[in-house]
């Protein structure tokens, strides 16, 4: 009795044992990276202001907004805007020279089609954006002064909407 | 030739995990956009088929059948787990160009399949070459489609080493200008790996027994 029992017990044991040592092996690690993920992370985002914020010396932020400051005087805002391209969402940084005028975007996260959709990255469509009013960000059919690309109308409209929805939503925050 | 370098080599040309099993072939294809990605792929795989094969043959012994695939499981999960921490710590721009792939691999028939044909049957140092074989097989296999891959769709050959540092090797003259982007897309890459796997067929290379 006592032996069938014993065998029966076993699977279980040996299952346990082995959840056992992989929980504690992993957590181990998990103590050893978790600082080094988060400063990757942190890097990852100061790179993205960089782009479009050169002068940048340092940065804070209040909520989702990024306020970036260049030796200690406030030089812009940054934040992130979701645009829905053609292939799922769009991840954009929108960063915002003051309360009007854009400083310039930069395409983060994209599954757009390569060499047609993924356009949205060059510079050439990027820097439409610099210097331009917020109220301006949009097709020229629309009354903007942003031209889409031909061959991937969608993913540059997108991009385009998202800006402007997003910088108007956010002005409007920061005005609070 | 011993009993180790035959299972080797046999990883490499006879049971080639995607040229003849057909194994794993999702996350390769959807990975293998670039030869960076490809060679990534390939090395994250590896560490994983390696670990697993020498744990799953070590305690082989104390494993009863019954619950032999949970135990597996956990032991190739928290292998995939090690390289995913690794990689996000220490290599983040490979871990973002796996993307969703990189976790997958705990799924990727390729180590699941060695560990319950092979490595939970066979000694230690066996299984050890058995997982060496098949991560060399799989890794010359994802280099040869990404290469391909990567020159028909885009018509040029980069090198993306750290963030921001492209090493561009060179451009071809016609594709350059317009590459085929159907071979950068899904239908492209079951389409390229479908040829070369009538490539091999027909020449004869790389039968299974």
């Amino acid at each position: 009795m006592k032996v069938k029992a014993l065998s029966e017990l076993y699977p279980i044991l040996a299952v346990t044992v082995v959840v056992f040592i992989s929980v504690a092996l992993l957590g181990g690690l998990d103590s050893v990276t978790r600082d080094m993920i988060e400063y990757q992370k942190e890097l990852k985002v100061q790179r993205m202001l960089n782009e479009i914020f050169p002068d940048m010396t340092s940065y804070t932020s209040e909520g989702d907004i990024y306020i970036i400051s260049a030796d200690g005087t406030e030089i812009g805002f940054a934040f992130l805007a979701v645009g829905k391209g053609y292939g799922g969402d769009i991840d954009i940084l929108v960063g915002l020279e003051d309360e009007t005028t854009l400083k310039g975007i930069a395409v983060i996260a994209h599954a757009e089609t390569p060499g047609l959709g993924d356009k949205i990255l060059a510079p050439d469509f990027t820097d439409r954006f610099v210097g331009v009013n917020i109220a301006d960000v949009a097709v020229p059919d629309e009354g903007g002064k942003i031209d889409a690309i031909t061959g991937s109308t969608i993913s540059t409209k997108a991009v385009i909407d998202a800006v402007r929805t997003t910088a108007m939503e956010k002005v409007k925050e920061l005005k609070d | 030739m011993t009993k180790f370098w035959k299972q080797f080599l046999s990883g490499i040309v006879i049971s080639n995990p995607l040229f003849v099993l057909a194994l794993g072939l999702c996350p390769a294809l959807a990975v293998s956009v670039t030869v960076v990605n490809g060679i990534g792929m390939s090395v994250a795989t590896a560490f994983v088929l390696l670990g697993s094969a020498i744990v799953v043959s070590s305690i082989k012994k104390f494993v009863p059948d019954i619950v032999r695939i949970p135990i597996f499981i956990v032991v190739i999960a928290s292998f995939v787990t090690i390289a995913d921490l690794t990689l996000k710590a220490y290599i983040p721009t490979l871990a973002d160009s796996l993307g969703i792939f990189l976790p997958l691999i705990v799924v990727n028939c390729i180590i699941m399949g060695r560990a319950e044909a092979f490595s939970s049957k066979h000694p230690v140092h066996l299984a050890i070459a058995d997982a060496l074989g098949a991560s060399v097989g799989f890794a010359i296999a994802m280099i040869i489609i990404s290469f391909l891959r990567e020159l028909l769709g885009t018509g040029q050959l980069t090198l993306k080493i750290a963030p921001y540092l492209d090493l561009h090797l060179f451009t071809l003259p016609v594709l350059g200008e317009n590459p085929m982007a159907l071979f950068i897309l899904p239908p492209g890459a079951f389409l390229l790996i479908g040829l070369l796997l009538a490539l091999f067929r027909w020449r004869g290379w790389m039968k299974s027994e």
